[in-house]
């Protein structure tokens, strides 16, 4: 299969599930929103290094949020329930309860597995925070020096699906950053997933384990490093002189599969020869996101 | 079963009417001759609804009310679910120590809305109340929990000793509003007379409120004003005789 004149590797890209929440954060403007998201999603590119994997999903207008004010949604995963909520209190109140003017909202109230997130965050208003009931939701008032902090007490938590992924394969590293970059824009704002690493694209692939240190859970995908060509089992094609990979997060397959389909095409385009995949074999991740179905 | 259940006042209460068997709840499992049977106090002789309102529906949650009811007591009172809307003015001891669902009043109200039972120590404990008109004294007295909205005028010691919720008025709140408050909010839209136990906190945008507004208005279609959403609001606390955590909202400008 080509598209664009790139080849369409027969493969497929293996992924995990894992555990997803939705936080709506508000602010007065949509500056101070994105601030507390940044800070929310940083240093969340995998759960290899950071425990949690997160994301700012897109930018929602004020029609869209609770309060009627401009806000950001965010995905946040972690690979079991009982760490998903240590993640929020922790993130939630070192990031968004210090940052001005915003206020932290539930993206998946449907959802009955329920996170006490703001009941656990309440305790910082030392004895003066206060609830409110509003449409059957409680939201806790946490007094703070600009005035109040208001978050939801509960947020939902569903299985979601981490590690969907495409290998970028070009000739140079222009190329391959150009495509990147193409591919990250087009699934900007896909509703259900995120792109938890730098700019939504990852230089560093890894494999699981290392072939030299035995502590070591992850090290370099030497089977896609253009360097190693020549003393590894490489995988790189004849041409190909550097690989970026982007790693997708989301709350369900097909939300994976239809950003992925975005993105591929997007980066098929010249200076690209090929868009290939990870997985293990198909052994580990009960996900596989087959790139030529994907892409019929 | 039936999309709802009707109460049409049929034969007008020469006295008081002690109502307090009607609430949505109770109706969702009661054919429409059991609703006719169920028991009021009228004059304080012992009489039967159907003496006074015809059924029409049955078996359904969502009830609504026809007919001037000003001298109907205890409408609501312990309702813990389903829906209320009463099409005109009502009596007093509206949605008495009511634990949940809507009460929604296309009129008036009497005095000690969502307040407590005689004797008791707490008002209502959850559920919304919603009076498109004026409200007597007392009204969310010793109330717990839940919501209390006013678009109209609140009488004399709005929020009495008020354990936690909310009230909200629209119009004006007359004296002695919030005295003996301990943890609850009084949202004033309108002119309020404070108790001298209140002490003056802050001038800023409590966050919660624009939230509760837009939900009053997206849910019961109220007029809420874009200017009371996006405004500020003086925080007083008190009841500063009490436990004092209690608070006056009073909104003063965009």
């Amino acid at each position: 299969m080509k598209i664009n004149g790139v080849a369409i590797d027969d493969t497929f890209a293996e992924a995990f599930t894992m555990r997803v929440a939705r936080l709506i954060i508000t602010g007065r403007n949509p500056k101070w929103a994105r601030e507390a998201a940044v800070k929310l999603t940083g240093f969340a590119t995998s759960v290899i290094g950071c425990k949690c994997e997160a994301g700012i999903e897109r930018e929602l207008p004020e029609s869209a949020t609770p309060d009627g004010r401009p806000g950001v949604s965010v995905l946040f995963l972690t690979m079991d329930k009982e760490s998903l909520p240590q993640q929020l209190i922790v993130r939630i109140g070192q990031t968004v309860l210090t940052c001005p003017t915003t206020a932290c909202f539930d993206g998946l109230p449907d959802v009955p597995d329920r996170l006490a997130v703001g009941k656990a965050l309440r305790v910082f208003g030392d004895g003066f925070q206060a609830s409110k009931v509003i449409g059957g939701k409680r939201y806790w008032r946490l007094p703070v020096m600009e005035g109040e902090f208001l978050v939801e007490e509960t947020f939902g938590m569903q299985k979601g699906v981490g590690g969907g992924n495409f290998l970028i394969l070009a000739g140079d590293a222009d190329a391959a950053l150009a495509a990147a970059e193409a591919a990250v824009l087009a699934m900007t704002n896909l509703p259900g997933v995120i792109l938890p690493f730098p700019g939504g694209v990852v230089r560093s692939g890894s494999k699981v384990g290392s072939k030299r240190y035995r502590n070591m859970i992850a090290t370099t995908n030497d089977a896609f490093d253009p360097t190693l060509r020549a003393i590894t089992e490489s995988q790189v094609p004849a041409g190909v002189n550097s690989v970026l990979e982007i790693v997708l997060d989301g709350t369900d397959a097909p939300a994976i599969e239809a950003a992925m389909r975005a993105g591929i095409r997007a980066a098929c385009r010249p200076g690209v020869q090929g868009i290939t995949a990870g997985n293990y074999g198909g052994k580990l991740g009960p996900h596989h996101f087959h790139l030529r179905k994907i892409m019929a | 079963m039936s999309d709802r259940v009707v109460l049409t006042l049929a034969t007008a209460p020469s006295h008081t009417l002690v109502a307090d068997c009607i609430a949505a709840d109770r109706f969702a499992s009661l054919d429409a001759r059991a609703i006719g049977q169920l028991p009021v106090v009228h004059g304080g002789r012992r009489a039967r609804l159907g003496d006074f309102f015809t059924v029409t529906g049955q078996r359904s949650a969502a009830l609504r009310i026809e007919g001037d009811l000003e001298r109907v007591e205890g409408v609501g009172t312990g309702m813990a679910g389903g829906e209320m809307l009463i099409a005109g003015n009502v009596g007093p001891d509206l949605g008495l120590a009511m634990e949940g669902g809507r009460i929604d009043v296309h009129g008036s109200v009497g005095e000690n809305a969502g307040g407590a039972r005689p004797g008791a120590s707490r008002g209502m404990t959850g559920g919304e109340i919603v009076i498109r008109g004026d409200a007597g004294a007392q009204v969310g007295a010793a109330a717990r929990r839940g919501l209390i909205v006013v678009m109209g005028n609140a009488g004399p010691r709005t929020a009495r000793a008020m354990i936690a919720g909310t009230v909200v008025v629209f119009g004006s709140t007359a004296a002695g509003a919030g005295r003996f408050l301990k943890r609850g909010s009084i949202v004033a839209l309108g002119a309020i007379e404070r108790p001298a136990t209140f002490r003056y906190a802050c001038t800023y945008q409590p966050p919660h409120v624009p939230l509760l507004l837009r939900y009053l208005r997206a849910r019961y279609g109220l007029a809420v004003l874009d200017r009371h959403i996006a405004g500020r609001y003086e925080r007083h606390s008190g009841d500063l005789a009490e436990l004092g955590k209690g608070e006056i909202l009073q909104w003063v400008a965009e």
